[in-house]
């Protein structure tokens, strides 16, 4: 997730859902889903950086590992060769997207710092040998956006972009993204169920800042819905990932 | 077998329950309580709050009748859910997959999923051991929305048709999509036969592999006898196929749990 200054890890407010790892019905049954089918598949350089990452303090911030497993599997379903992500963070999630591209694939990976990728994920990228695939570029996503829509040949491009960011920049995003990446390709938002507070009755203990931000996810959420330049579908792993395969 | 959105005090297939006939008022209580998650989520408003903004408005009406008239069979729990309809719908379109198979029809809604997502000359081999519950609810919907001819529907058990397949090499490999919705105790004989059937490259998705979330269940919790039996099949199916490295796995909490497997090699 791109660092905000505030920043937009999820800090539950006390007695909130927002405490749970998982927006599934028992944290065992995560777990489950982890030992039996994610951790035994997990590359050593991916195991790696998602356990260095535990060390930061805004780890929460991180893409989840059966979301980036998922992530792998459909990149490779798309035959994806140049992908974007929106929000780095360690690079745990750039880093998994690098894996399952082709040795000759990109990944622009667009943050407006780089100092938890270089501190944690880029030696750990290196190692693996995924370095040469990421085009990192440092700023705020929407110029950064701007500026690679404008450049020559990246019109329909893109096969595969993540979006794991500012919230409330989610729509602005979204109208790049759809010229960025190709008919067929696909757009992934995460955090768009917000911890479940989206679907949370309204004398439910939220903090403003959970409020705010189910309202900006329901929102969201609503608009991709109705939006039919692209086939939509809410997935609830990690804190709810909406896909969207562009169709027009 | 994946709960919907339906009366939750609906019963069970009759050969799976210990009682023969209707639940005394007191049983249908516990039965509601037991199915009281229709989902694997936290709450059922989390998972109504997915259907209501993504699934339903983007629902195909035919689709829409079909989940309804479905609903209304004793069934009814054994239907694709409609989150997971328009999961399949989706995948198929994002690998483009043209020939496909369904194991397990029931009365047709995951069917109709992808006889709308598969292109004009797209096929569907579909097999299921009760040709009824498709030909009186699921077919009249198929037929309306236009995707019928794709479907070439068998009866009876699915193993002698794959091994039947196996038989000509020319389909070796020749299947881009399967989805399989069926007896659990059979899985691992299904992917068996699937995994040369299935292109290089090809998906194949296995459902219910969450089995209600019992597969967190201590042995001796409470569970329904169906859950109970098959409970071992889907635990034992998990570790094969995650172990499997022929296969590109993910296990999804959509529906029951679906397992994308993807082959690899």
């Amino acid at each position: 997730m791109a660092a905000t200054g505030a920043g937009e890890g999820k800090k539950a407010a006390a007695g909130s859902s927002l405490h749970s790892k998982t927006l599934l019905k028992s944290e065992q049954l995560y777990q489950y889903i982890l030992d039996s089918t994610v951790f035994p598949r997990e590359p050593d350089c991916l195991r790696e950086l998602r356990i260095a990452t535990t060390t930061h303090p805004m780890a929460g911030m991180a893409a989840s590992p059966d979301q980036v497993q998922l992530f792998g599997l459909l990149i490779n379903m798309l035959g994806a060769k140049n992908a974007i992500e929106v929000g780095v963070f360690t690079g745990y999630s750039l880093l998994a997207t690098a894996l399952a591209l082709p040795d000759d694939g990109k990944v622009v990976a667009i943050d407006v710092s780089r100092e938890s990728y270089d501190k944690i994920g880029s030696p750990v990228v290196e190692k693996a040998g995924m370095a040469h695939k990421i085009d990192f570029r440092v700023g705020f996503a929407l110029p950064v956006l701007d500026q690679l829509v404008a450049e020559d040949g990246t019109s329909g491009k893109f096969d595969f972009a993540f979006v794991d960011a500012d919230k409330a920049n989610f729509h602005h995003y979204h109208e790049r993204l759809l010229r960025l990446v190709r008919v067929g390709g696909l757009i992934a938002y995460d955090n768009t169920l917000w911890g479940g507070s989206v679907a949370a009755p309204d004398d439910e203990t939220l903090s403003e800042r959970d409020r705010e931000l189910a309202q900006i996810a329901r929102e969201f959420n609503a608009a991709l819905s109705g939006d039919r330049r692209v086939q939509v579908c809410q997935l609830a792993i990690s804190d709810g990932i909406m896909l969207c395969c562009r169709v027009a | 077998m994946a709960t919907t959105a339906a009366d939750a005090t609906a019963t069970v297939p009759k050969e799976q329950t210990t009682t023969n006939g209707a639940a005394s008022g007191a049983e249908q209580v516990t039965r509601h309580s037991e199915v009281g998650h229709k989902s694997l989520l936290q709450s059922d408003a989390l998972y109504q709050y997915i259907l209501e903004t993504t699934v339903y408005p983007r629902e195909h009406e035919c689709m829409k009748q079909l989940r309804e008239d479905t609903a209304n069979h004793p069934w009814n729990l054994m239907t694709t859910s409609a989150d997971e309809g328009q999961f399949l719908n989706l995948l198929i379109k994002l690998i483009g997959a043209k020939k496909t198979m369904e194991i397990g029809v029931y009365t047709g809604y995951s069917l109709l999923a992808t006889a709308l997502a598969i292109p004009e000359d797209g096929t569907i081999l579909a097999m299921d051991i009760n040709r009824e519950n498709y030909e009186t609810i699921g077919k009249p919907c198929i037929e309306k929305a236009g995707v019928a001819h794709k479907i070439d529907f068998r009866e009876g058990p699915a193993l002698p048709v794959l091994d039947a397949l196996l038989d000509d090499e020319a389909n070796h490999g020749s299947f881009d999509f399967v989805f399989v919705d069926a007896d659990k105790d059979n899985y691992l004989n299904y992917h068996q036969r699937l995994m040369k059937l299935v292109r290089v490259g090809g998906l194949i998705g296995y459902d219910n592999t969450l089995w209600n979330g019992s597969v967190v269940l201590p042995d001796d919790a409470p569970m329904r006898k169906y859950i109970r039996y098959y409970r071992d099949f889907v635990l034992v199916l998990n570790k094969e196929l995650a172990a499997d490295d022929r296969v590109e796995i993910c296990q999804l909490p959509v529906g029951d749990g679906i397992t994308l497997c993807r082959r690899a090699k």
